[in-house]
């Protein structure tokens, strides 16, 4: 099995992983602080699962001012706003839409 | 894998111009961009956060279809179609590495 393969499942095997997935996927952006103070879980334990993720590409993180921003890896999102400028540049001169 | 699909109110060599003139492109693409159309050709985009992506062009069909590589990884394939609307555009982005991940995380959010 390929080594990205493996690392995936091995990421997925644990329910702690899955529950911050799981919040990730629910609150779209959250901090280790954040996730600690929601989820039972220590912030050191956090942040192992949360590196564990990232290093399975399940999951990435951003610097917004002084704290790290964690969200699940991006699935298209940027395509919808290339394509909503996209309609927007090919409709500008022709307000009626035909 | 991803898969998006849009129509836009406009004939095919239009949108096929908003999809290989790098002004265009600097548009709603990037924020700058070079573009050698033609396979083989290098294609530089920069963002404006400061994010910068090389590829090569790997495939050229005026009006129909216009391919390329991430010089990281994974490929772009964009497909033009006629529409009763104007130009049914189809864009397919492939990154092997990260594409298994993605669909797995389906399954894991339903195990969480």
């Amino acid at each position: 099995m390929p080594d990205a393969l493996n690392q995936v499942f091995s990421a997925l095997a644990d329910p702690s992983r899955r529950h911050l997935l799981g919040y990730l996927a629910d609150h779209g952006t959250a901090t280790t602080t954040e996730m600690s103070g929601e989820l039972p879980m220590t912030r050191q334990a956090v942040a192992k699962h949360l590196a564990t993720l990232s290093g399975a590409g399940l999951v990435e993180s951003e610097r917004a001012g002084r704290e790290i921003r964690y969200r699940l890896t991006a699935t298209g999102e940027e395509w919808d706003e290339r394509l909503e400028r996209l309609l927007a540049l090919v409709s500008r001169d022709r307000p009626d839409g035909a | 894998m991803i898969r998006k699909e849009i129509v836009l109110p406009a004939p095919r060599d239009e949108v096929w111009q908003a999809l290989t003139d790098p002004e265009q492109l600097a548009d709603w693409f990037a924020n700058d961009v070079e573009l050698d159309l033609r396979p083989g050709g290098d294609a530089y985009f920069g963002w404006d956060n400061g994010e910068q992506r090389r590829a090569t062009v790997t495939d050229v069909e005026p009006g129909e279809r216009l391919a390329f590589s991430w010089e990281d990884e994974g490929e772009v394939e964009f497909t033009l179609a006629d529409d009763v609307d104007g130009t049914r555009l189809t864009v397919v982005e492939t990154a092997p590495a990260w594409t298994t991940a993605l669909d797995l995380q389906a399954s894991a959010l339903a195990l969480a």
